[in-house]
C-alpha cells in the first residue's frame, strides 16, 4: 500500500517536478491536503501522492481590503484563526478543519449549514494559482473583488476532485464576522408539517442563514456529536440566524412566532458557544465513521420533506440544507453488504431522478465502487465534461479514474 | 452568400433576417463604438432548434457566427469581428417559469433584466444583478459578460445568481450545464461560462437564481470637499467591517451634470459625493447607518444627507443609473474605463487620475461602484480633434496599467471584448493564456463562434483585429 509521496516546498519546485513527471516517468498523481477526503467519491489510482503541507504561508492578508492569499495547503483552522484576529471570516463550513486545507476544501467544494446564508466556495474563490498535468503553473482571477478578465478556472477547479490541475496558490474574499449567532431547534409530528413552515418562511420578515431539515437517524447523530441536551424523538427543523446581537434576539424572536403554531412540538434554543457547537456538529455530519456508504443528494428544496420521510422510514440518517436542496445521507451500519447498500440506494436514487434531481455517493466500501452508481445518473454534459479532461491532462496523469473520466456517458 | 441567406430565410423565415447594408448599420457596434463593422447578415432565431441550425449551417458554409443581445455591451463584446452571420437573441425573450418555493426563474437569453425584476414585484424576491443599463440589457448578454452592478457589492455578479445553463455549442450540439438544482455531479462548467464573452456557445435558456428583498433600506448621500476625503471615507467604512448594499462616489464633474439633467439638489461645489446604501433588518438598518455617517464625518464629510421617502431614493438610483445620460451635456464625445483597483487604493488611484487628467490636459470625472474598487473614470473629448482622440487613448492606457500595477484588473465587469485584448499580456503569463486557449479549442475549435475576443490568440477564420481608431461615446456599466 506504499504511495510514493512528493512534498514541495514551493509552487514553483512542484512546477518543476510535474513538467519532468510528465516528460518522462509518468507517474500517476494524486494531490493531497489534509487526506479527509481520499476516500471522496472514486477512489483514484495513483503512483505518487503530491503532499501540500509545506504549502501553507500567507502570502497577503490586506485586511482592510477583506481579501486574503494563502497557500493551498493551509489549514482550515489556521485560515479561520487568522481572519478571526481581523474580525472576519470565510462563512463557509468545512469538516475536520483541524486537518482539511484550504486547497482540498476547494478541490472537493466542500459546504456546510450556511451554504443557504452565504453561498458556497464558488462565491468566495476569486483568484487561484495551479499547476496542470504537463507542469504549467498558471493562474486565473486575481486579487480584487471583482474581475472579468479571462475565462474564470477558479470556477472549473472548485469541485475538480484534483482532476485538472494541482491548486497551489487562492486568494478568498472574505466577510466581516457577525457579533452573534442563534438556532432553533424545533421538533415536528410530521415531514409535511415542516414544509408548510418552510413554505412560509420564504416570506419570513427574518433571514435565516442556515435551514436544516433532520430525520430522526440524523438527529440522533447530530445530538450524540455536539453532546447537546437536544430532543431527537421527532424530525428537526434547525434555524440559524447571524447579526448583531440585537439582529439575532430580533429575528428568533420572529421565528418562534412564525413556527410554533404551525406543528412544532418542541422548541430549544440556542446561543453563543452552543450555537457554535451545533454548527459545527450539522457541519461534521458528513463526515462518515462507522456508516457504510455517505451520499448526497441534490434536489429541488421543495422536495427535500419528500425525500426525508422516506430516509427516515429507511432508517436512512439525512441532513437536508433544506435552503438549497443539498441533501448528506448516512447509510445505518446494518447496510453492511453491497447487496444491502444497493437496496436502501434504490428508492433513494430513483426519487431524486424522477424529481429532477440527483443523488452521487461520497464514500463507500472500495470495492462497491464499480457496482454503484457514484455520481448518479448520467448527466448530459459529462460527455463535454470528458473532452475537456482529456484537453487540459492528454496523457491522463492526475487523479486518473477519480471523476469525470470514470463516469458513464448516456448515448 | 446568397446561399447564406435563402438558407437562412427558411430557418427563421424572411421577417427574421436582416441583410440590407442601411439595416445592418445599427449592428455595426455596441456601446463600444470605437471598432466598426458590419456582419453581412444578422438573424433573430425564436427558439433553440433554429438556433441549432444557424450555428449548423454556418459551420456547413464556413462562417463565423457572433451571438448579441442589446448590444449593450461596452468592450465590443458583440462585435462582428470577421463579419459573417449575427445570430441577435432579442426574439428569445420569454420568463418560462418562476418557482418561487424553489428560488429560481427560468427565461430566455433575451429577456430585459428588469423585466424579470417587474414580473417579480410584489412576490418578495428579486433578480440581483442591476446594470446601470439593465432597463435594455439583456439577462444572456449579462451572462457572456457576467455583468455586475451597484448592488453586486453585497449580492455578487451574475454568476453568483445562475444556477443553470442550455447552451448551444459551436458545433451546434445542445448541452444542458447545471440545472434548477444545485452542486450537479461534474466540473462547474456554469462558472466557466458565465464571462465566457460568448466564445465557448450561445445561451439560449437560463436558470437564475432570485434573491429574497431586502427588509429595509436607508440611502445616504455623503458630501465631500475633495474626491480625496470621499475615497478615504470609503476606505474606512469596508476596513470598518461593514459591507454596505451599494457604495457609489460621484465627483462634481458628474453631479454638475446629473444636476442639470435631473434637479436633484445635489451641492454643485462639493468634491465628491458618495452615495451610500445599507440594507436589511428594519432593527439593524439605522444602527448601521448611524456607522456610516460618522465614519463619513470622521473622513471629513461636509454632510451626509438621508433619502427620506421611497421617491426620494428612487430618484437618487435614477440620478446614479442615467449618469452616463447626463454626460452628454458636457461634452459631444466620451470614453469610460473599467478599471478595478484592491479598496484600499481608491485614493492613490484617484489622486492618479487626477494627474493624468491634467498631464493630458484632458477633463476626466467619475463615477463608480467605490465599495467594489471598481472606477469608471469617463474621459471626455470632440472626436472630430484628431490630437485629443489620441491623448485619451494614451491616458486611458495610463489608467489601466496603473490598475494592474496596484494589482487590480483591466475590467471589473464589462469585460475584455475587442477593446481590452492587448491588455491581457499584462495581466496573464503566457502559461495563463496558453490554459484558456486550450480550453477555447477544446470547446470552439474553429474558432467560428465569436472570433477575435478576449484571447489576444483568438485570431479565427483569417479575421483581422480591427485597430483601435477613435474613442467614442461608449454607454455605462
Amino acid at each position: 500500500m506504499s504511495v510514493a509521496e512528493f512534498v514541495p516546498a514551493t509552487q514553483t519546485e512542484l512546477a518543476r517536478w510535474m513538467a519532468e513527471n510528465a516528460a518522462a516517468a509518468r507517474q500517476k498523481l494524486l494531490p493531497v491536503g489534509g487526506r479527509t477526503s481520499l476516500h471522496f467519491g472514486f477512489s483514484a489510482e495513483s503512483d505518487c501522492q503530491i503532499d501540500s503541507r509545506e504549502l501553507t504561508r500567507v502570502v497577503d492578508y490586506p485586511a482592510r481590503d477583506l481579501t486574503i492569499t494563502v497557500e493551498a495547503g493551509m489549514r482550515i483552522e489556521e485560515l479561520q484563526r487568522l481572519l478571526v484576529a481581523e474580525r472576519q471570516q470565510l462563512p463557509v463550513d468545512i469538516a475536520q478543519p483541524v486537518r482539511a486545507t484550504i486547497g482540498g476544501a476547494i478541490a472537493c467544494n466542500a459546504s456546510g449549514p450556511r451554504r443557504h446564508g452565504s453561498g458556497t466556495l464558488r462565491d468566495y474563490l476569486i483568484g487561484c494559482s495551479a499547476i496542470d498535468a504537463q507542469g504549467s503553473l498558471f493562474k486565473s482571477g486575481g486579487r480584487v473583488v471583482k474581475n472579468v478578465a479571462g475565462y474564470d478556472l477558479c470556477k472549473l477547479l472548485i469541485g475538480s476532485r484534483g482532476t485538472l490541475a494541482v491548486i497551489t496558490q487562492v486568494t478568498l474574499k472574505v466577510k466581516p464576522l457577525p457579533e452573534a449567532a442563534g438556532w432553533w431547534w424545533l421538533t415536528f409530528d410530521t415531514f409535511a408539517e415542516m414544509e408548510n413552515v418552510l413554505e412560509r418562511l420564504l416570506t419570513s420578515a427574518a433571514r435565516p442563514m442556515a435551514l436544516e431539515m433532520l430525520d430522526v437517524p440524523a438527529a440522533k447523530l447530530v445530538a450524540t456529536e455536539s453532546r447537546l441536551p437536544l430532543p431527537t424523538d421527532c424530525p428537526v427543523l434547525a434555524i440559524l440566524v447571524e447579526g448583531t446581537s440585537r439582529e439575532v434576539a430580533w429575528q428568533l424572536d420572529v421565528l418562534r412566532k412564525e413556527t410554533v403554531p404551525f406543528g412544532v412540538q418542541q422548541i430549544e434554543q440556542l446561543l453563543d458557544q452552543d450555537a457554535r457547537t451545533l454548527t459545527a456538529a450539522l457541519t461534521e455530519f458528513q463526515v462518515p465513521t462507522d456508516e457504510p456508504l455517505t451520499f448526497q443528494a441534490n434536489l429541488r428544496p421543495s422536495r427535500c420533506w419528500e425525500f426525508a420521510e422516506l430516509a427516515n422510514r429507511l432508517d436512512v440518517a439525512v441532513q437536508c440544507h433544506a435552503g438549497n436542496g443539498v441533501i448528506i445521507g448516512q447509510f445505518p451500519e446494518a447496510a453492511a453488504s453491497r447487496d444491502q447498500a444497493l437496496t436502501l440506494l434504490q428508492p433513494l436514487q430513483q426519487f431524486a431522478s424522477a424529481h429532477t434531481g440527483n443523488l452521487q455517493i461520497l464514500h463507500c466500501d472500495p470495492e462497491w465502487q464499480d457496482d454503484l452508481p457514484m455520481c448518479g445518473q448520467p448527466e448530459p454534459a459529462w460527455g463535454i465534461m470528458q473532452q475537456l479532461k482529456r484537453q487540459l491532462d492528454p496523457q491522463g496523469l492526475l487523479s486518473p479514474g477519480r471523476f469525470i473520466d470514470r463516469v458513464p456517458i448516456s448515448a | 452568400m446568397s446561399e447564406l441567406l435563402t438558407r437562412l430565410t427558411t430557418i427563421v423565415g424572411s421577417d427574421g433576417v436582416l441583410a440590407s447594408p442601411d439595416e445592418l448599420l445599427v449592428y455595426e457596434c455596441d456601446g463600444y463604438v470605437v471598432e466598426k463593422k458590419q456582419p453581412d447578415v444578422v438573424v433573430f432565431p425564436t427558439t433553440t432548434k433554429q438556433v441549432v441550425e444557424i450555428v449548423r449551417l454556418c459551420n456547413e458554409l464556413n462562417v463565423p457566427f457572433v451571438p448579441r443581445g442589446a448590444g449593450t455591451s461596452l468592450a465590443g463584446g458583440c462585435l462582428p469581428v470577421g463579419g459573417g452571420v449575427m445570430i441577435s437573441l432579442t426574439r428569445m425573450k420569454r420568463i418560462l417559469e418562476i418557482n418561487l418555493r424553489d428560488r429560481y426563474a427560468v427565461v430566455e437569453p433575451g429577456l430585459v433584466n428588469a423585466h424579470l425584476t417587474q414580473a417579480l414585484k410584489g412576490t418578495g424576491y428579486h433578480y440581483a444583478p442591476d446594470p446601470s443599463s439593465q432597463g435594455a440589457c439583456t439577462i444572456g448578454g449579462n451572462f457572456a459578460t457576467n455583468s455586475g452592478g451597484p448592488h453586486t457589492l453585497k449580492y455578487g455578479v451574475t454568476v453568483n445568481h445562475v444556477l443553470g445553463v442550455e447552451v448551444v455549442m459551436p458545433d451546434a450540439t445542445v448541452v444542458q450545464l447545471g440545472g434548477p438544482t444545485e452542486d450537479v455531479p461534474g466540473y462547474d462548467l456554469t462558472g466557466l461560462f458565465v464571462g465566457s464573452e460568448g466564445t465557448l456557445g450561445i445561451c439560449t435558456k437560463m436558470i437564475v437564481r432570485l434573491t429574497r428583498d431586502p427588509a429595509a433600506y436607508r440611502t445616504m448621500l455623503g458630501v465631500f470637499e475633495t474626491v480625496d476625503d470621499a475615497t478615504q471615507a470609503i476606505s474606512a467604512i469596508i476596513g470598518a467591517g461593514i459591507v454596505p448594499a451599494a457604495l457609489e462616489m460621484m465627483d462634481q464633474g458628474i453631479v454638475q451634470a446629473l444636476e442639470e439633467a435631473f434637479h436633484f439638489g445635489f451641492p454643485l461645489d462639493a468634491g465628491a459625493v458618495l452615495l451610500i446604501e445599507v440594507d436589511g433588518l428594519e432593527v439593524a438598518v439605522d444602527e448601521e447607518a448611524q456607522k456610516i455617517i460618522a465614519l463619513c464625518t470622521e473622513a471629513k464629510a461636509r454632510e451626509v444627507r438621508q433619502a427620506n421617502t421611497p421617491k426620494e431614493r428612487q430618484l437618487l438610483w435614477k440620478c446614479r443609473k442615467q449618469a452616463f445620460g447626463a454626460i452628454g451635456r458636457l461634452s459631444p464625445s466620451y470614453c469610460t474605463q473599467d478599471g478595478v483597483v484592491p479598496r484600499t487604493k481608491l485614493p492613490g488611484i484617484l489622486r492618479f487620475i487626477i494627474d493624468v487628467a491634467q498631464r493630458y490636459q484632458l477633463k476626466i470625472v467619475n463615477v463608480f461602484h467605490a465599495g467594489d474598487g471598481n472606477i469608471h473614470p469617463i474621459l471626455l473629448f470632440d472626436e472630430r480633434d484628431a490630437d485629443q482622440v489620441q491623448r485619451v487613448l494614451e491616458a486611458s492606457d495610463e489608467i489601466l496599467n496603473r490598475c494592474i500595477d496596484l494589482g487590480g484588473s483591466v475590467t471589473g465587469e464589462h469585460g475584455i471584448g475587442v477593446e481590452k485584448i492587448s491588455f491581457m499580456n499584462r495581466l496573464f503569463s503566457p502559461a495563463d493564456l496558453a490554459v484558456m486557449q486550450s480550453i477555447r479549442d477544446c470547446f470552439n475549435p474553429d474558432g467560428r463562434c465569436s472570433p477575435g475576443k478576449m484571447l489576444p490568440t483568438a485570431a479565427g477564420c483569417g479575421n483581422e483585429h480591427i485597430p483601435r481608431a477613435t474613442p467614442g461615446k461608449r454607454a455605462m456599466a
